[in-house]
């Protein structure tokens, strides 16, 4: 149990790179989310979507 | 693009916390980690822009010189530690601290869309750097190297600010891919000539174009190993990739404007090879011949065809691999002999004949010898140049058979001849050099298999 401790206390620093990369991730996925906002709601171009189609581009 | 900015600046901590005996472990290995995911940039698109968000993209340009942007954090990282080692613990921590606030800034500016954003990138760049020399370097001269440095960029980049400040009053925007669809905003008026001027100048100095080069070679000697690596890997390249960005904005102005750049950009590749034919300091030679591959690069860049930002291109990287392990090879000797002096440290190559194998490696690819991609940059350079105006020929094929032989008198000069005789005894070359070398040339033998990763637009 020390000995976890101890290796936990030595090397939790492993986390922070890899922490950043899931955030990172996260925001760009977030941004891109934003950049659809207005997807399929333009009053010329909307139309409905086909049967089993989620959206009309990604 | 910020799931490779956030763990790079992820890396600070890291650095800061890391314990005593781990921290060059740790920093590497997870720097090493980001460049492996950064890789994912080089995968090819019909798009124009991957990644894109309203700040940031990552178009055929900028993929490449991110991938060895962050390639190079690693390695600055590997070269340091030796001269390191006396250091306190808190030196040594704030010194990685420093080397990977530059990366962050780096990126952004090699990914802004936005070119306010890139300006401020590209300033934010020179304070760490700075630093760098200033702090780090050895000699006392290192301080009137920091002046030039910085002053060079600041006075030649305040006028890019005020142009950058008049386009947007003009066209209300500076978003590059918006840019690019609009009418040439800068007209063959004094006023479009002058802002043209601004524009490029600032690139110019960084680049650095023959005439405004002479922070160059001062910044280099004075740097520590770190620092000229940074210097000619990534800083130089800003420069081109500035130029490159900038000139798509100017419309029609460049065909008046571009004829006093490549001048000096071609004439300059010639006196800078005769420069090194001349040089006594190691270190001098390695930044002069930075100066005589970048004029080519400008001279590319300039005249804005499919072959030649291709070539430009190509150049920029593998300069940028080659110039940076000529540099890990230059502190190798430096740190076991205390000198840079040619004359000094001659005949390594029975001292230390593994080293003198990656000396060799070195060299050819920097004399462009046939597979290397120095030399499809060069010939698809010297194509283009040769379309645009059939007697660059004599300059460029000068150029050329000037680098092959500098590079060939600094091959000769460390490696052969006798010893002398101060030289009693001196360290074996260790396993992280030869890893940094290692490094240094896997990518450069990978690309000649694939080179359209990194040419740019076609």
């Amino acid at each position: 149990m020390v000995n976890f401790i101890q290796a936990v206390r030595d090397h939790w620093v492993h986390i922070l790179v890899p922490l950043g990369f899931v955030i990172g991730c996260y925001l760009d996925r977030m941004n891109d989310e934003k950049l659809s906002a207005f997807r399929n709601k333009s009053l010329l171009y909307r139309r409905e979507l086909k049967p089993g189609e989620e959206t009309t581009w990604k | 693009m910020l799931k490779i900015i956030i763990p790079t600046i992820m890396l600070l901590p890291t650095a800061l916390l890391s314990p005593k005996n781990l921290i060059w472990t740790n920093t590497t290995t997870h720097s090493l980690l980001i460049a492996a995911i950064s890789l994912q940039w080089l995968h090819p698109t019909y798009f124009p822009h991957k990644n894109l968000s309203q700040w940031a993209g990552v178009d055929q340009i900028s993929a490449p010189l991110l991938v060895l942007s962050c390639w190079l954090l690693p390695l600055m990282l590997m070269a340091s530690q030796n001269h390191l080692q006396q250091e306190p613990m808190v030196r040594k921590r704030i010194f990685i601290t420093t080397l990977i606030t530059i990366q962050p800034f780096i990126i952004l500016a090699f990914s802004a869309t936005e070119v306010i954003l890139f300006y401020i990138s590209f300033e934010a760049t020179l304070i760490p750097t700075l630093i760098l020399i200033t702090r780090w370097g050895n000699q006392p001269e290192r301080l009137s190297a920091g002046i030039y440095l910085l002053f060079y960029t600041l006075i030649s980049s305040l006028p890019l600010l005020v142009t950058l400040l008049h386009l947007h009053t003009q066209t209300g925007t500076l978003h590059l891919p918006t840019l690019e669809l609009m009418h040439p905003s800068l007209t063959l008026s004094w006023t479009g000539t002058l802002s043209g001027l601004a524009l490029l100048m600032t690139f110019m100095v960084k680049a650095p174009l023959y005439g405004l080069h002479l922070w160059l070679p001062k910044a280099h000697v004075e740097a520590p190993i770190a620092g000229s690596m940074l210097l000619a890997a990534l800083l130089l390249k800003l420069g081109g990739y500035g130029i490159m960005r900038v000139t798509m904005l100017m419309g029609p102005l460049t065909s008046y404007l571009c004829f006093p750049f490549m001048t000096l950009a071609l004439w300059g590749a010639l006196m800078t090879s005769s420069i090194c034919l001349r040089q006594t300091d190691l270190k001098s030679l390695i930044a002069y011949s930075s100066v005589s591959h970048m004029g080519l690069v400008i001279a590319a860049s300039m005249i804005q065809t499919d072959w030649s930002f291709s070539g430009a291109m190509i150049l920029m990287i593998s300069h940028g691999l080659t110039s940076s392990m000529l540099f890990c090879l230059a502190n190798t000797n430096y740190e076991r002999t205390h000198s840079r002096i040619l004359l000094l440290t001659r005949g390594l190559q029975p001292l230390l004949p593994l080293m003198s194998t990656w000396w060799l490696l070195a060299n050819l690819t920097n004399m462009a010898l046939p597979p290397t991609t120095n030399l499809m940059a060069e010939l698809t350079i010297m194509t283009a140049l040769f379309n645009w105006s059939m007697p660059t020929i004599i300059l460029t094929g000068l150029a050329t058979l000037l680098t092959a032989s500098y590079t060939l008198f600094m091959l000769l000069m460390t490696q052969r001849g006798t010893s002398p005789s101060y030289i009693t005894s001196i360290p074996n070359s260790n396993t992280r050099e030869h890893l940094l070398m290692t490094l240094h040339i896997l990518p450069m033998l990978l690309l000649m298999l694939k080179p359209e990763l990194i040419s740019g637009t076609i």
